[in-house]
C-alpha cells in the first residue's frame, strides 16, 4: 500500500480525475473530501463489505428454492 | 443460447433477454452475464432466479421490491446509472436479493443494494443507494405469508 503523510487541507489526486483531500483533523476522527466524477461510486467501506458478505451469504443457500416453494406452495 | 441452471436443469434462453452487469454483483464480479428465470409451473411468479450464464452454480433468489414494500423508492443518482446507456425512466426494472437461510423464517431481502436493470439494453449494476433507513437484512417472511394467505381467500 502506498503511504502518503498529509496535513489538513491538503490533497492527494489518483489518475485524471479523482481527489481526496484532507478536510478536517479532530482527535480520532479526520473529514476526508473527495471529488470523482459521479460515475465512480463512493461507499464508506463498511456498506461495501456488509453488501459483499450478504451477496455471498445470499448464493451460499443451497437449498433456497425448495424452502421457498414450500412457502408457496 | 442453452444454459444450465441450479435449480431448473438445462434451459433455453433468448440471446436477446440476456442481462450484462460488466461490473458483475457487489464482491462477485467473476460474473457478467445473467438471465432472470422462475418455475414455469408458477402460476404467479413472486420470486425469480438471477441465474448466471457463465456458472449455472451461481443462482441468487430475487424479488421486486414492490411486493414486499410497496413504498420501495430508492434514492440513486442518474450519474450513477451512466454505465448502463441511454434510458428512460420507464426503462429501469429494479430488483432485489434474498437471503434464504435454513430457518426459512428468518429469510431477509436485501432493500440497501438493489440491482437496477435498464431494459432498453439490458444492462444492469448493483448500486448501494443512499436511503439510511434501507436495511441490507429486511425481515420478508411476515410479508409473503400475509400475501400467500390473501390469495388464497
Amino acid at each position: 500500500m502506498l503511504a502518503l503523510t498529509r496535513k489538513a487541507g491538503e490533497s492527494i489526486v489518483i489518475g485524471n480525475n479523482v481527489k481526496v483531500t484532507i478536510l478536517e483533523i479532530k482527535g480520532e476522527q479526520i473529514k476526508i473530501g473527495i471529488e470523482a466524477p459521479k460515475n465512480i461510486p463512493v461507499y464508506r467501506e463498511e456498506i461495501f463489505k456488509q453488501i459483499e458478505a450478504e451477496n455471498k451469504e445470499a448464493l451460499k443457500q443451497n437449498n433456497a428454492k425448495e424452502a421457498l416453494s414450500k412457502l408457496f406452495s | 443460447m442453452t444454459v444450465n441452471t441450479k435449480y431448473f436443469g438445462t434451459v433455453e434462453i433468448d440471446e436477446e433477454k440476456v442481462l450484462t452487469f460488466e461490473s458483475g454483483l457487489i464482491g462477485l464480479d467473476d460474473y457478467k452475464k445473467f438471465a432472470v428465470i422462475h418455475d414455469a409451473q408458477d402460476e404467479k411468479v413472486t420470486i425469480s432466479w438471477l441465474q448466471s450464464l457463465e456458472e449455472p452454480d451461481f443462482a441468487l433468489p430475487i424479488i421486486d421490491p414492490l411486493f414486499i414494500k410497496a413504498d420501495y423508492d430508492p434514492v440513486v443518482e442518474d450519474e450513477w446509472l451512466t454505465g448502463l446507456g441511454e434510458a428512460k425512466d420507464e426503462d429501469y426494472f429494479v430488483l432485489v436479493t434474498l437471503t434464504v437461510p435454513e430457518d426459512i423464517e428468518k429469510m431477509t431481502a436485501n432493500l440497501k443494494a438493489p440491482l437496477i436493470i435498464n431494459m432498453s439494453t439490458r444492462k444492469g449494476a448493483q448500486i448501494i443507494v443512499e436511503n439510511q433507513d434501507y436495511l441490507v437484512r429486511y425481515p420478508i417472511y411476515e410479508v409473503l405469508k400475509k400475501m400467500k394467505e390473501k390469495e388464497g381467500e
